[in-house]
């Protein structure tokens, strides 16, 4: 369980995290969601007292991080794989950080077994790829066998087979009781994952709720129609209130107008359809509308601002 | 990766002490490069200087130039220790290395996370340093005596174990580099930077004690004597020496007194890179 109160982080005048209060419970898989720049990292490090908080506090299983005897049996952390020392073989990484808390040689095989390290666990870390290093990332915040896991962005860099494996390896430890806190930007993958999110945007909590309820509370999904007769069916629905984005040639989607009305404008306008339906909100989009207004680094639309420039001339 | 996620075996876990921090440090310190090279490099830098000041020392005693008195009555044991001012810019750079290493890379990060308490690690890894530098350059003094056992037999002298002077000279090596590398190491939790830390800390060794003390005014010939290695650095002169350096307007410090002088640098400045390290964010 981690309880954050109040917590607020400052760097000068800038605030990162800005009077923060949650609650990630045991038994479940919660995602931390934001954009980049929302806070979400400096909370992590809050949490296991890297950073200190300009106010409020954080508890981690009923206490101060700092104030556990053996932090490594309270919270595994993976922050971000490049806390290693370069120089430093995997297998010896490891047997520094067990021997803090007297944790067998033997608890070190088998975290570099289970993370699938066998073959790297002798060389130098310094030679391994983004996805190597989330593993021994990951291996070192599984050494204390932890009631709590913080794992920012754990399948960043890994494949397929080790995106499911963290997938399985979360789901596992909710379902036996223990509180897993988890970020990630890949929203299908969390929607998969997580049972429960907390939405940061510029350093405050902008939801905080099931992911079934953050996927219904978006805005209705878009409707998918597949016309031999796309151009004229899109011409019909123009008319309407709907908003239209052909797709592919004979693909449109169709927002603002529900399924039922687009089929009666297509029979009305004897247009002939091969498909229609229905999706539902995904967490992305979701996600996307709830940070629209939240976003600190804004990319810009490289095709809207040639559109602007074609207004222009025009 | 197995789809197995229990522990195997129950997986005691003890609470974190201060003698498991030590265990913890002492893997990290003996399983890095910078390690052994820099303790290899030490050992050399003192074998060789030994054996370079033994060779010189006869070559001048045979030559015509009139010799200095002074050389003739070098102690035995200040041509085995003859290296000991290059070999402690060498432990000067593993002392740094030891925390900027970790602050460089992030792994403090990991460090912080199992000893959130913060100062049992810098202890331990300050603790660890200097064991191993000085059970090091104890190494390389024994060393440094062997090879310049040639010199010495044709000087017609010999190093008397008996004296305490011998024990003063070849032990307090060992201890000044210790001590000179906990101090490095100091500097660098408080810089933590490598190339800044290291160069304050040999620029202050090699530059600003040297340039203070030759500056003849009097605020510096009353504060130099009491800069961390011109003070530590009397534990290593012999006797000789001693009487050559002292400047009749500047404070005088027994070669104990010297050394406890540079303890108490690195008291202060250990004691604020704790006490900073605390407050900060890793």
């Amino acid at each position: 369980m981690i309880e954050a109160t109040n917590l607020t982080k400052r760097y000068g005048k800038k605030t990162a995290v800005d009077d923060v209060t949650f609650t990630v419970e045991p038994g479940r898989v919660t995602g931390f969601l934001g954009p980049n720049g929302a806070g979400k990292s400096t909370t992590m490090r809050m949490i296991v007292g890297l950073d200190r908080p300009t106010a409020g506090r954080v508890r981690v299983n009923g206490r101060a991080y700092a104030e556990h005897r053996a932090p490594l049996a309270e919270v595994g952390t993976l922050l971000d794989a490049k806390a290693v020392h370069t120089g430093r073989t995997a297998y010896n990484h490891l047997l520094a950080m067990a021997a803090t808390h007297g944790i067998s040689k033997k608890r070190v095989a088998e975290v570099i077994e289970m993370t699938g390290l066998e073959s790297v666990a002798g060389k130098r870390v310094g030679g391994f790829s983004l996805g190597m290093g989330q593993r021994l990332g990951i291996a070192a915040a599984l050494l204390g066998d932890p009631q709590t896991l913080i794992l920012d962005e754990p399948v960043n860099g890994l494949d397929p087979e080790g995106v499911l494996w963290v997938r399985n390896l979360v789901r596992f430890l909710a379902s036996q009781g223990r509180t897993v806190l988890l970020s990630s930007h890949l929203m299908s993958e969390m929607a998969q994952t997580a049972d429960h999110i907390i939405v940061l945007g510029r350093g405050k909590v902008i939801a905080d709720a099931p992911v079934g309820e953050i996927v219904a509370r978006a805005a209705g999904g878009a409707v998918v129609v597949r016309s031999p007769q796309a151009a004229a069916l899109e011409e019909a629905l123009r008319a309407t209130s709907a908003a239209v984005t052909q797709t592919e040639s004979d693909r449109l989607e169709v927002t603002g107008v529900p399924a039922e009305r687009i089929g009666e404008i297509a029979a009305g306008a004897g247009i002939v359809l091969h498909e229609l339906t229905p999706t539902n909100g995904s967490l992305e989009s979701a996600y996307m509308q709830l940070t629209a207004d939240e976003v600190e680094y804004h990319s810009e639309n490289p095709l809207g601002h040639v559109a602007q420039e074609q207004g222009a001339l025009r | 990766m197995t789809t197995t996620f229990a522990p195997a075996t129950p997986n005691p876990v003890r609470p974190v002490s201060f003698g498991r921090v030590l265990g913890s440090e002492w893997i990290k310190l003996r399983t890095v490069r910078a390690t052994v090279w820099t303790l290899s490099i030490t050992v050399l830098v003192m074998a060789g200087l030994a054996a370079l000041t033994g060779w010189s020392t006869v070559l001048m005693r045979d030559s015509d130039i009139e010799v200095d008195a002074i050389l003739l009555d070098m102690h035995p044991a200040s041509i085995v220790n003859g290296g000991w001012f290059f070999a402690q810019l060498v432990v000067i750079i593993l002392g740094v290395l030891t925390v900027t290493g970790e602050y460089a890379t992030g792994m403090i990060r990991s460090t912080f996370a199992a000893v959130p308490r913060r100062s049992p690690a810098l202890l331990g890894k300050a603790a660890v340093l200097f064991a191993t530098v000085f059970a090091t350059s104890a190494v390389a003094v024994a060393l440094s005596w062997l090879v310049s056992l040639p010199f010495l037999g044709q000087l017609d002298i010999s190093v008397d174990f008996a004296s305490a002077e011998t024990w003063r000279l070849l032990g307090g090596t060992a201890l000044y580099l210790a001590t000179m590398s906990v101090l490095a190491f100091a500097v660098g939790a408080l810089v933590r930077h490598s190339a800044g830390a290291i160069a304050i800390v040999i620029g202050l060794v090699l530059v600003i004690e040297t340039v203070l003390a030759s500056i003849p005014l009097r605020i510096f010939e009353l504060v130099s004597p009491f800069l961390p290695s011109s003070a530590g650095g009397r534990l290593l002169m012999d006797e000789v020496s001693l009487s050559f350096v002292s400047n009749p307007d500047a404070p005088v410090l027994t070669p104990w007194q010297g050394y406890a002088v540079l303890v108490g640098w690195v008291v202060l400045l250990l004691g604020s890179a704790l006490l900073v390290t605390r407050r900060r964010d890793a």
